[in-house]
């Protein structure tokens, strides 16, 4: 196994490179509208908290190759042309919206209506509300589950070798096909992914005890 | 220890003689890490006598109790129930832990009530008391309910057999939790704040409970913060502070006739914050 | 705009591929949930000698994606004298992966069962074994309903991962029909909600679990009982 990552070192990298990009730029997206899609959710107007709820149903509940296939394979039938790197973004992303929606507005949840009630009642307008008391709580309430998102994600990018992306898996089945090594080849690609989890863990960890005062008590 | 066929009514036939010490510790100590919160303790227990240890928080009087009960290992000295040392064994010379069978089968004799309850919320308050009669008694269903039923009878919530604890309020669990205690005919109880997480209008029946169960001769250690009770009900009064005890006598002499500072100023505060 | 005809003449695939998916995670979340147990019990049992591996493995499991181990077992496997069938990879890979998980469940409901109830045990005579028979278990059963749910829920969907090597299940029918007749919509839009079914019908049953156990009806007292004590 570690001849094999010191022989294959550059496409190993390269792989492993394309899998971090689609990572965390579909992490990136998923935490935007996730927000959205957690405001959505807790939204006041049925019209507006039925088709949230829907997304978050079809997009949690089904398997993520699936979800794969079905925009790769879509997208074309619509007359649509993306470079198989932009549809599994956009496939993870919409995946992880689902997802992070239901983190966010679980955390939104934990923060007691009385700091909200204070809030408004102080003359604070409803988006400045969820600006500066209610968004900086949430963050730090968020951060665990949100990391094992992320690091859903980044196991999930695996999946993207089945549409042709060549991310750290594609790249190893490459690999094995070439040395007739696969239990070396996985080995290795499975010691880079633990590598990168791990550091991420580690990060979220650090971040957790930075951010540990001040989180709101029931 | 009743026998499979026999029901028996809650124990004063066979009365000890008067005296006799249940629970003797000598010397005990113990630290968590670089704090000490027992030094050198001496502590006695006679049969029917009602010992109420007080003290302010941190004194070390729970740990003491825990440590009696074994519930917590003591680093140093010895403790007695009935004769027997508790918790650990001499081999050779030398002091090693007893095993838990042993620690159990000294341990017999002794009941406990706690702080919190700790009923077992998936088991209804008649099935709480008779848990302990059926796996360790080995009574079969049938007389192990009936037993239960009459200890239940006893702290007064017969009727409230059927229920699950979070159907039950503070007093009412701590009831049962004495009741669960009193099935297994222990010789001597051991009361942790009893009272102590009760919502005030609560603390009465749970005190009458243990009123009458030292009136009908029941060997009692409480660690309390209810001076009323201790003035009343104990034999003898025990004043802890910072992990050791600093006096000890009867409940009049204490109370009216503090010998040290800082038995003085306790009694101050608590006199402060209860207009009696 | 749809073409169900399709999905009627392509039935036949349809459940072969749904039959496969079902039984493959059926077996795969029972070797999950029987490994994960045996783990969580060996970390109980002795934690200075099983702590730290099963730590490992649970950790092992968080970190690496089940597509790997599927790709270990099913083509790295030959490597080690280990001929797998597709399906029993599978069926493996799943249950491998899926322990490291379950451990970690069945500890955390372990933890949360207050110490207390154990000391109250103790002190009434009742053995370690009985007290984890019959106070803990019982307990921790109810809180692990949630949080196993969802995990099996999980396993279901990674379950389309076999498709990868070559498993007929759903998805890999599903392709083998978007390919023979180049409509893509209806076949993944059929097998979306056949998973969808399926994980509601857990999520469901889970949920019934939840109620049946914190079942807290009062129960009633037998007559014998109460009349034993009326002449004692």
């Amino acid at each position: 196994m570690l001849d094999i990552l010191l022989t294959h070192y550059p496409v190993l990298t390269k792989g492993l490179t394309t899998t971090l990009v689609v990572s965390l730029s579909a992490i990136a997206l998923g935490l935007v509208f996730g927000v959205l899609l957690a405001f959505g959710l807790t939204s006041r107007s049925r019209w507006i908290r039925w088709p949230c709820g829907l997304y978050r149903s079809f997009w949690r509940g089904t398997p993520i190759l699936l979800q794969l296939l079905l925009v790769f394979y879509l997208l074309p039938e619509v007359g649509i042309e993306v470079a198989p790197i932009t549809a599994a973004i956009l496939t993870l992303t919409l995946n992880t919206t689902a997802f992070q929606s239901e983190i966010f507005r679980s955390g939104i949840a934990h923060i007691p209506a009385g700091q909200i009630e204070a809030a408004r009642m102080a003359g604070i307008s409803a988006w400045q509300t969820r600006r500066r008391i209610v968004m900086p709580q949430v963050l730090r309430l968020t951060l665990p589950p949100l990391t094992n998102e992320i690091i859903t994600i980044l196991k999930n990018s695996s999946l993207i070798s089945v549409i042709a992306v060549t991310e750290l898996m594609r790249v190893s089945e490459q690999i094995a096909s070439r040395t007739f090594q696969p239990l070396e080849t996985y080995l290795a690609a499975a010691v880079l992914y633990l590598a990168v989890n791990l550091v991420l863990a580690q990060i979220s960890a650090h971040l957790e005890r930075r951010l540990a005062g001040g989180l709101a008590t029931e | 220890m009743p026998t499979a066929d026999a029901i028996t009514t809650p124990a004063t036939d066979s009365r000890p003689i008067r005296g006799e010490p249940i629970v003797e510790a000598r010397g005990i100590s113990k630290s968590f890490g670089a704090l000490e919160v027992l030094s050198d303790i001496d502590f006695r227990l006679s049969n029917s006598e009602v010992v109420c240890v007080i003290g302010p928080s941190g004194s070390g009087k729970s740990t003491l109790l825990r440590c009696l009960a074994f519930l917590e290992p003591y680093d140093h000295g010895s403790v007695y129930i009935d004769g027997q040392l508790l918790g650990y064994e001499e081999r050779g010379g030398m002091r090693v832990r007893a095993r838990e069978s042993r620690v159990d089968a000294v341990r017999a004799p002794v009941g406990m009530v706690f702080q919190h309850f700790h009923l077992w919320p998936h088991r209804t308050a008649l099935e709480n008391v008779t848990e302990a009669l059926r796996l360790v008694n080995g009574l079969s269903r049938h007389h192990a309910e009936a037993e239960g039923m009459a200890m239940l009878e006893r702290v007064g919530l017969a009727e409230r057999a059927g229920h699950f604890p979070e159907s039950l309020s503070g007093g009412q669990k701590q009831r049962v939790a004495i009741a669960r205690a009193l099935a297994m005919q222990p010789r001597v109880m051991f009361f942790d704040e009893p009272t102590s997480a009760l919502d005030p209008e609560l603390v009465g029946e749970v005190l009458d409970v243990m009123k009458r169960l030292a009136q009908d001769g029941m060997t009692m250690a409480i660690v309390t913060h209810e001076m009323g009770f201790a003035a009343k009900v104990a034999d003898r009064v025990v004043f802890m502070d910072q992990g050791r005890i600093v006096e000890s006598g009867a409940p009049e002499t204490l109370f009216r006739h503090p010998k040290s500072d800082r038995l003085q100023q306790f009694l101050n505060t608590w006199r402060e914050r209860h207009i009696d | 705009m749809l073409d169900l005809a399709l999905l009627w003449e392509t039935r036949e695939l349809i459940l072969q591929g749904l039959w496969n998916t079902v039984w493959i995670c059926f077996l795969g979340c029972l070797v999950a949930l029987s490994l994960g147990l045996v783990l969580a019990a060996l970390r109980l049992s002795s934690p200075r000698l099983f702590g730290y591996p099963v730590a490992c493995y649970v950790e092992l499991c968080r970190g690496t994606p089940l597509l790997v181990l599927l790709f270990l077992l099913y083509y790295g496997g030959p490597s080690v004298g280990l001929r797998l069938d597709a399906e029993i990879a599978g069926v493996t890979g799943i249950g491998l992966y899926g322990a490291g998980y379950f451990a970690e469940i069945y500890r955390g409901g372990f933890k949360s069962i207050p110490k207390g109830q154990l000391e109250a045990a103790r002190m009434l005579g009742i053995s370690h074994w009985h007290a984890l028979s019959r106070i803990q278990v019982p307990q921790m059963l109810r809180l692990i309903v949630p949080p196993g749910t969802n995990q099996l829920i999980i396993l279901v969907k990674e379950s389309a991962l076999i498709s990868i090597i070559s498993v007929d299940d759903l998805t890999k029918n599903a392709t083998t029909i978007v390919n023979q007749t180049f409509h893509v919509i209806e076949p993944y839009l059929a097998v979306a909600l056949l998973y969808w079914m399926l994980i509601e019908l857990i999520a469901r049953g889970g949920y019934a679990l939840e109620k049946h156990l914190a079942n807290r009806e009062p129960r009633p007292v037998t007559r014998q009982g109460e009349s034993a004590h009326a002449h004692g």
